[in-house]
């Protein structure tokens, strides 16, 4: 579809659901983003600084720190960086929540595959 | 220098008298020595001019005359010595001229000289009584000499002002007629004691009657005069107006009489009648009344009322009773407005008072209203109202103006007095009828007085009171007190803080006392007395103490149910997670494989993940329906006898197809006892239990099954050598959801409810679950199973045999 526009434009998916992981790997990389994956917040911390994706897509219920811990690092070193949560926690309260946290955007699980595509889309080309 | 007339004439009469005696002489001695007529014949004309001389003029010329007439008498005897035989005639005609003429000269002037004291006299007694009229007429009191029946002879102008007649008229009166009617007794004794001489002066204060009826109070002093020699016996009368000094006198006796009431009263409407009384007897009213406030209304209505009698004072009276005076409206109205003293000599001039105009119809003449003032604010106004016509006079104002005052404050006092005797009949009363016990106590903690409510409280009298039972709550008080980190008893209580004690009755009934303790200070601020209260509390206890219980058992159950409402949404939230998450995998393949495109082997392993998370989701519901049917208690149990060792085996062969990295040892007690129980749920206990195991060896490693007796319980253990527990979730590890998620363990699947349900099946088994771990080094779960009581006691019998 768009694998020309979207070259370069690296995602980096943390999530210790190995399903999930397959998921998002499948549909992101057939959409053109490159994919990283991190099974837990400390990777997912070490990922976001050393590789300097485009963008994270960051599950909160992980080992370790969780996702919105790993946010809070991420953001403190390069604030810039777009974040968006993805998370089954999917209550309203919780997208405040996650909001508040300082997330760029919320994805709440489960999902159409289309809605996590253009909310990667959204800010690989922003108007 | 011609003086006047008068002065010239008399002086011209003396001249003319003077000399006329000479003349007559010279006269006489011409007409003998020219008739030449013999000095016997001519003798007599000598001896008249000698006479003449003798009468008219003064001694030395009266001498003189007679002197001339001598020489006249012997010269022609003398000088005709014919007539020497004359000689011896002529001198003792001279001789008797001389004689003659000097004794009349001295008759005539001692007469004179008397007539001249005389005329003297005269003048000056016409002088003395002119004086003596004067001072009559001038007298401040009234004088008059009347006769001994006491009609009139001479008034003087005073008296016929203090009668308020005139001469004329008084003279047509008597001293009886101008005499009150209630005089007239004892003027009439009087005047019989005069009479009679018994006394020669009497006197009396009487009352003068005045032709307009006036009535004066006058002193009466009437003195028998000396009966003269010719004439009757007067009497002088003296009546002095005594109406000032009986007024200065009868204030003088209101005053004192009002003050007396005053400073014996205690109460306004014991008082009241007696000041009026006072005011109407002293000072001459017919009529006192008394206004006073009406707080609620704002009028003034009569409160009290004197009077003097009488039928015609009855309409009056009765008119005022019925009345409410507004501020500033008639006489009573207007001195309450103003404040000050009103007074109407007249009533028929009382413009806009139609009681007092209709009063003057009665026969009622002036009035005087005045206010009671306290404190600058009229409370009241006192009227006084006479039957006849009166004008105030200063000193009477002035008195019944300090009267309102010196009342009002009285009023205020009396009252202040009431209310505070009110107050403390009032106190009294509680205290001796309080259902509260109230106790007064010396500052040296000694009890002083207790209400009969403390004694019946406790059972005591007054002494057993005052010597044990006050004393032992004494020392609980501060006991209490010491224990709560309050002021003791005697450390100055002033707080009026509250302790309650154990106190026993004298019949040793234990009671629950309340002591309240305020301090009550003295006149200069120290604690003189401590009063306390004392409330028996025994049952407001008891029952707070059950109900303290109820409450805290209440506060509990709240406690549990937030705490269970709490689990109950963290519940939700963690399951709503964890089927989301599982969906997430389910939702999204599948709808990978039904917008096709995807190669066959993508399409069997999506189908795998969606199988896998589809089987996960069912897990989970299975779970959590056993779970909460197990907590809510509709789970029940299929007892029957089981072989503990039976369904360790049975857990084991189901494991062990699926776990084929692991090792299964057994160590089992061949001698168990059989339990009762739930053999499919103990099977699921112990499944679980080994299937925990196998997932946390993931490198493999020997799983150990072993059961033996521990006292009255079958103790099962499930032991691994996998990768342990951290120490800091292990005491988590049957709690829901907390499935261990770091290191190793990150990726081994499990609902996180598991160990929940197990221990629930303990739990219903009436047995315990616990583990054992080292992180790294294996778990060991343990769960005991109770004997049923045959079973004890068929172990017992064994171990004694």
């Amino acid at each position: 579809m768009r694998e020309v526009d979207a070259s370069g434009f690296k995602v980096l998916v943390a999530d210790d659901n190995e399903v999930a992981q397959r998921l998002y790997k499948r549909v992101l990389e057939k959409a053109g983003y490159p994919v990283l994956i991190a099974a837990d917040g400390l990777q997912a911390v070490d990922l976001a600084l050393g590789q300097r994706p485009a963008m994270i897509l960051m599950d909160v219920a992980m080992p370790g720190i969780d996702g919105l811990e790993a946010m809070r690092r991420i953001k403190a070193e390069i604030p810039g960086m777009p974040i968006v949560i993805a998370s089954a926690h999917s209550m309203a309260s919780d997208r405040e929540r996650f909001l508040a946290a300082g997330a760029d955007n919320v994805l709440s699980k489960p999902f159409q595959l289309h809605d996590l595509i253009s909310i990667v889309e959204q800010l690989a080309n922003p108007k | 220098m011609p003086g006047p007339g008068p002065t010239y004439a008399s002086r011209a009469g003396i001249l003319a008298r003077r000399t006329a005696p000479l003349a007559a002489l010279v006269a006489v001695f011409l007409f003998q020595t020219i008739l030449n007529v013999d000095t016997v014949v001519v003798f007599p004309l000598y001896l008249g001019a000698v006479l003449m001389g003798a009468i008219l003029e003064e001694r030395l010329e009266s001498f003189a005359v007679a002197g001339v007439a001598v020489l006249a008498l012997l010269f022609r005897p003398m000088m005709a010595s014919g007539h020497t035989s004359e000689i011896g005639p002529a001198v003792l005609l001279s001789a008797v001229t001389l004689g003659v003429g000097t004794v009349v000269n001295e008759l005539t002037r001692h007469s004179r000289s008397v007539a001249a004291a005389a005329q003297h006299r005269v003048v000056e007694l016409s002088a003395a009584e002119r004086s003596l009229r004067a001072t009559l007429e001038s007298a401040g009191v009234g004088l008059a000499l009347a006769g001994l029946n006491g009609n009139w002879l001479e008034v003087n102008q005073p008296l016929a002002l203090i009668l308020g007649r005139s001469r004329d008229e008084l003279f047509r009166t008597t001293l009886a007629e101008v005499t009150a009617d209630g005089d007239q007794a004892a003027l009439r004794d009087g005047l019989a004691l005069l009479r009679s001489r018994d006394v020669m002066s009497w006197s009396a204060d009487v009352h003068v009657v005045r032709p307009d009826g006036a009535v004066l109070p006058s002193a009466l002093l009437i003195a028998r005069l000396p009966t003269p020699p010719i004439g009757d016996a007067t009497l002088l009368v003296q009546v002095s107006d005594i109406s000032a000094r009986e007024r200065a006198q009868s204030i003088a006796n209101c005053v004192a009489a009002v003050r007396q009431v005053i400073v014996s009263s205690s109460a306004v409407d014991a008082a009241m009648p007696q000041l009026l009384e006072a005011f109407s007897g002293y000072l001459g009213w017919s009529v006192a009344q008394y206004w006073a406030m009406d707080s609620e209304t704002h009028t003034m209505r009569v409160r009290n009322a004197w009077n003097t009698g009488g039928p015609i004072l009855e309409g009056f009276l009765h008119a005022s009773r019925g009345m409410s005076v507004a501020l500033g409206s008639s006489m009573v109205g207007r001195v309450w407005k103003s404040g000050v003293l009103s007074a109407e000599e007249d009533l028929e001039k009382a413009s806009g008072d139609e009681r007092l105009t209709a009063a003057r119809s009665v026969g009622l003449h002036s009035a005087v209203a005045f206010p009671i003032v306290d404190s600058g604010e009229v409370t009241g106004v006192i009227e006084l109202v006479s039957d006849h016509a009166r004008i105030l006079q200063d000193d009477e104002v002035t008195m019944l103006a300090t009267a309102g005052v010196e009342i009002g404050q009285f009023i205020r006092r009396s009252e202040t007095a009431q209310a505070l005797k009110r107050s403390e009949a009032d106190h009294r009363a509680i205290y001796e009828h309080s259902p509260f016990g109230i106790a007064r106590i010396s500052s040296g903690g000694e009890l002083l007085e207790a209400n009969p409510a403390v004694l019946r409280m406790l059972e005591r009298d007054e002494e057993a009171m005052r010597q044990t039972a006050w004393p032992e709550l004494l020392r609980a008080y501060d006991q209490v007190a010491a224990r709560q980190r309050k002021a003791q008893f005697l450390a100055g209580i002033t707080d009026g803080s509250s302790i309650q004690v154990r106190a026993a009755t004298s019949s040793g009934k234990w009671l629950w006392l309340q002591l309240t303790a305020t301090s009550i200070p003295d006149a200069n601020g120290r604690p003189e007395h401590v009063l306390v209260m004392v409330e028996d509390v025994t049952a407001v206890r008891e029952t707070s103490d059950r109900l303290n219980e109820a409450l805290e058992a209440q506060r509990e159950a709240n406690a549990n149910l937030e705490r269970t409402d709490r689990t109950k949404s963290e519940f939700l939230s963690i399951v709503s997670h964890e089927f989301r998450t599982a969906l997430t995998g389910i939702q999204g393949f599948s709808e990978l494989i039904r917008d096709g495109g995807l190669e066959s082997d993508e399409v069997h392993a999506y189908g795998g993940y969606i199988f896998n998370d589809a089987d996960r989701v069912n897990r989970l519901i299975g779970d959590m329906l056993d779970l909460d049917r197990m907590e809510s208690g509709r789970m029940s149990m299929r007892t029957t006898d089981v072989d503990i060792n039976d369904v360790l085996m049975e857990a084991i062969s189901r494991a062990a197809p699926s776990a084929v990295t692991s090792e299964f040892k057994s160590d089992l007690d061949a001698r168990l006892p059989i339990v009762a129980g739930d053999r499919d749920r103990l099977i699921q206990v112990v499944s679980n239990l080994v299937n925990n195991a196998v997932k946390y060896s993931p490198e493999g490693g020997t799983i150990t099954l072993s059961s033996r007796v521990d006292g009255r319980f079958v103790l099962i253990s499930v032991s691994d050598s996998g990768i342990g527990i951290p120490p800091e979730e292990i005491g988590h590890v049957f709690e829901r959801f907390r499935r261990v998620r770091s290191g190793a363990a990150q990726s081994i699947p499990g609902t996180g409810l598991g160990l929940t349900i197990v221990k629930q099946i303990v739990e219903m088994h009436g047995g315990k679950i616990w583990v054992e771990s080292a992180l790294g080094h294996g778990s060991s779960f343990h769960f005991t199973v109770p004997l049923s009581p045959e079973a004890v006691k068929a172990m017992q019998q064994l171990q004694h045999a």
